[in-house]
């Protein structure tokens, strides 16, 4: 009777342990095959044949189409240059350089993937829109607060992640190149 | 002391009991990743299928602060969909791609899982001209190319019978999301007819 007890205590905990260990792993990222230059990190993989089981699990739970290897490539920051959590009641300054694409776009977006509403209703920032200074380079400024120049405004949430979305880039035939290219700087200034 | 002694005899006396428990999460771990495309009642092929008909290009709702029927799409792109069947017939995919505006493709099968993507500079000649379909349809079409020619599509093999095609069009400013909606309605998809047959 203890033997059967115990065998059946045992099979509970696997099977608890199991799945708590999938649910850790679905929760987290997209799987193996992550590229990281700072605090942008990308699944480029996630979009094509050789998506590994935890991409394809993650996706299948969460209903998202990530962007194919030909479209494009998606970095998302869920945390400042020096490392802490993205905050939306502190300014943040976004500067170049930008990896080559026909198009970027930066948006700021709820950590499960939904727009976040906003007094001014812009919801990104695109190439097509940004001002650039006399020699080329730029600086977008993520706040609650309206501000000068390239302004992405953070709405009213209590969390925020950002997406670089760089379109038709010639990185993505290149995926063992990004650890090394050049990505924007992301740097918080002061908080409210 | 003496407890710390007992609780490392009952771990040594229970051992096996405990590489069981182990070998049991493993397994389950493994499986329920595995399994989780085809059970998942929510992926993106569910979605889609509730908010598009077969064969027939779908601007899907723009994504609002409460919902999105896919998360973490682009705001600045306008999204649609083509479902296809190739159970009933393969997918036909045509349109001018002229160039001025930046237009994505990704063909997906039963499970989202990417099998072909490609954007507006990808076209033959100016144009999108796909078609979706399975291993015998392919057979039955090639048995009516010329020989001395290559065919003038683009044929894409899905891996499921059961599959969708996502078409992004890009706004780049706020003001030219009419264009980029126009885009998109210049692409046309459609059930392939028995027009060789």
């Amino acid at each position: 009777m203890a033997t059967f007890l115990k065998s059946l205590l045992a099979a509970a905990i696997g099977v608890a342990l199991g799945l708590t260990a999938t649910w850790l792993a679905v929760e987290r990222g997209y799987g193996f095959g992550a590229v990281s230059s700072g605090p942008w990190t990308g699944w480029p993989k996630t979009g094509s044949d050789g998506a590994d089981p935890y991409a394809r699990a993650v996706l299948a739970r969460t209903g998202e189409v990530p962007l194919g290897l030909a479209e494009g490539l998606s970095f998302t920051a869920r945390t400042d240059e020096a490392g802490a959590k993205l905050d939306p009641t502190c300014d943040y300054i976004v500067t170049g350089p930008i990896p080559p694409a026909r198009y970027w776009t930066l948006t700021a977006l709820t950590p499960r993937g939904l727009v976040i509403d906003n007094g001014a209703g812009r919801t990104g920032i695109t190439s097509a829109e940004i001002v650039r200074a006399m020699d080329g380079s730029f600086a977008i400024t993520l706040s609650r607060q309206a501000r000068a120049g390239n302004w992405l405004p953070l709405g009213n949430t209590s969390d925020f992640v950002l997406l670089l979305r760089l379109y038709d880039t010639p990185l993505s035939s290149a995926s063992s190149s990004i650890g090394t290219t050049p990505m924007p700087t992301l740097r918080k200034e002061r908080c409210a | 002391m003496k407890s710390l002694t007992n609780l490392r005899e009952t771990l040594i006396g229970n051992s096996p009991w405990i590489a069981g428990a182990i070998i049991v999460a493993g397994i389950v771990h493994i499986t329920s990743i595995l399994a989780m495309p085809y059970l998942a009642p929510k992926d993106a092929f569910a979605r889609l299928e509730q908010a598009a008909p077969l064969n027939q290009i779908t601007v899907l709702p723009q994504p609002s602060s409460a919902s999105a029927l896919m998360p973490f799409e682009d705001p600045a792109t306008v999204v649609a969909v083509c479902r296809y069947d190739l159970n009933q017939a393969p997918l036909r995919m045509r349109g001018p791609l002229s160039g001025d505006g930046l237009l994505l493709f990704s063909f997906h099968n039963r499970f989202g899982t990417t099998f072909y993507s490609m954007t507006d500079k990808g076209a033959l000649r100016g144009r999108l001209d796909v078609l979706v379909l399975n291993q015998t349809q392919l057979e039955a079409v090639e048995a009516f190319d010329p020989e001395d020619e290559l065919p003038q599509e683009l044929r894409l093999l899905s891996p499921t019978q059961r599959g969708f095609v996502i078409v992004r069009s890009l706004a780049p400013e706020p003001g030219s999301r009419p264009q980029a909606r126009a885009r998109i309605g210049q692409i046309a998809c459609e059930a392939e007819g028995n027009r060789r047959d």
